[in-house]
């Protein structure tokens, strides 16, 4: 545990000496600022301009869930960037042979920011958020979007082979959180074709105030995290 | 310190490494020698428990490498061909980050610094180092927790000659210590100078294993070859071993007619292609 602390700690002084990576801290506030603030001001305006009821507040648990997923995957963005920048200098490789040993060294640094991403979210929900959220919804939204940060991480360290690689696929796999819309623009069944992304259930579990549809995700966001962990071991 | 027994791997349906069976002992420099892609690497990546789908048996301080548990590095130190630093830091805040993810903490970084000449470098940034430093600052990483066993992989490669003199001498101390050694090579002379055994890989195949003295001994004599004086300088030769048989050196010594004489031993290279039919490029 003392191996896995301490090079944790190392990635926080490395992404403390990267102002790009250290300037995407902030995007969960700053994305949290826009909605809560913007969103709401922004239906205001709309629903006085067409006179009609509401056009965005159908729409707040998506928001929530939009928010739920940012940090995570931010904060495993900067996660994967320093594997990257790591395994350009063949550090990585150097970590597998230490105390750290493999699995330390991707708890280091995957799993320990996204368990920070899921403290972060189920801290800041509650600020940002626009619906109405219980506790439990609050818990598996920021646990679902951990989750997903995991996956979006090991996507990029597992098909990237360096950081400007990492940059695209980094943008391709944010393409997993629009599963979360489906629910509420595509009707069923065909809305059931992206029920292989995990996003796709928090959206069921959100669109039909429901949470067993939560445990869909977790199961297929486990799946998914343990068979890219399997190829990134094949890869090395 | 190491039992390897009918170990096979393959990356692709292809067999890459095939039937391999050998020991290192504790306290011994023990030489892999081959081309590049003869499987050298993949060995190495097996017995530090990287690789883990092997057949056979590849066994390290006693334990199955592909069922090493999180303890099983605390006892080994590796240095790899390439620089393995953060580029970023310091030689000493590497050293420092690097040392602090063991139990064990044996060597002091400004002893080990001043060991390989750079502790007036110690807070320079290591991207500023040359290659040799870096080699020599690598080196020095393997050591931090004092392990018993070190891999070392082309541990002189792109040195220049001052640097790789010093590397050896360092090699040779930590034996000194009671380090077993794994060295990755393909410099033979390095080999002949640091190794106490030696195993000649190609193609993921073992085709000789001994010490570099008995495999040049075993494969054909020294030669002695003179020279002298007779209508312009000639020269001829004859193994060391039929030496008192040859009547035209008798007569030159006899005489005193030789211009030169020297004694040729075959080189481990010389052996190696011989072996193996193969060159070390």
């Amino acid at each position: 545990m003392k191996a896995i602390r301490l090079s944790f700690f190392q990635m926080l002084k490395f992404v403390s000496k990267d102002k790009m990576l250290l300037a995407a801290l902030l995007a969960p506030l700053l994305a949290g600022s826009a909605i809560r603030f913007g969103v709401p001001f922004t239906e205001g305006i709309l629903t006085r301009v067409t006179a009609l009821p509401a056009i965005l507040s159908p729409y707040y648990g998506l928001f929530d869930i939009f928010f739920s997923s940012i940090t995570p995957a931010m904060f495993c963005f900067i996660a994967a960037m320093v594997v990257l920048e790591e395994r350009d200098d063949h550090v990585d490789r150097y970590l597998f042979v230490t105390g750290l040993g493999r699995n330390g060294y991707f708890v280091s640094r995957i799993g320990l920011p996204a368990l920070a991403a899921f403290v972060v979210t189920a801290a800041l929900l509650p600020v940002f958020r626009l619906a109405a959220l219980s506790m439990w919804s609050i818990i598996l939204l920021s646990l679902t979007g951990s989750l997903q940060g995991i996956i979006i991480a090991l996507l990029i360290v597992a098909l990237s082979s360096n950081k400007l690689e990492g940059m695209a696929i980094t943008k391709l796999s944010s393409l997993m959180m629009l599963g979360a819309v489906t629910p509420y623009f595509v009707p069923a069944p065909v809305c059931f074709w992206f029920s292989f992304l995990p996003s796709f259930w928090v959206g069921m579990a959100v669109y039909e105030s429901n949470l067993v549809y939560m445990l869909p995700s977790v199961l297929i966001a486990g799946f998914l995290i343990w068979a890219l962990r399997r190829s990134l071991d094949k890869k090395q | 310190m190491i039992q390897v027994s009918h170990l096979s791997f393959s990356y692709t349906k292809r067999p890459f490494i095939q039937d391999m069976t050998f020991s290192v002992g504790a306290g011994e420099i023990f030489g892999f020698l081959g081309p590049s892609g003869a499987g050298k690497s993949t060995l190495q990546k097996i017995l530090l428990g990287m690789l883990l789908g092997y057949q056979g048996s590849a066994m390290v301080n006693g334990r199955e490498c592909k069922n090493h548990g999180a303890d099983f590095y605390e006892s080994i130190g590796v240095d790899f061909e390439y620089s393995t630093m953060y580029e970023k830091l310091t030689a000493k805040e590497n050293l420092q980050f690097f040392s602090s993810l063991y139990r064990r903490q044996d060597r002091a970084i400004p002893e080990l610094l001043a060991a390989v000449g750079l502790e007036h470098d110690a807070d320079k940034q290591v991207s500023d180092y040359s290659k040799g430093m870096k080699s020599r600052l690598n080196f020095v990483k393997a050591l931090l927790h004092d392990p018993k066993l070190l891999f070392l992989d082309e541990p002189t490669s792109g040195l220049d000659p001052t640097s790789s003199r010093l590397m050896k001498d360092l090699i040779l101390a930590e034996k000194r210590r009671g380090k077993t050694i794994l060295l990755t090579t393909h410099n033979m002379q390095d080999a002949a100078e640091l190794c106490d055994r030696v195993a000649f890989i190609v193609g993921g195949t073992i085709y000789a294993l001994d010490s570099p003295h008995n495999l040049t001994l075993s494969r054909g004599a020294a030669q002695v070859t003179y020279t002298w004086l007779d209508h312009g300088e000639q020269t001829a030769s004859c193994p060391m071993d039929k030496i008192s048989e040859d009547s035209l050196l008798h007569r030159l010594i006899a005489e005193n007619r030789l211009q030169s004489i020297h004694s040729s031993e075959p080189t481990l290279n010389d052996i190696f292609m011989e072996i193996t039919g193969r060159t070390l490029v």
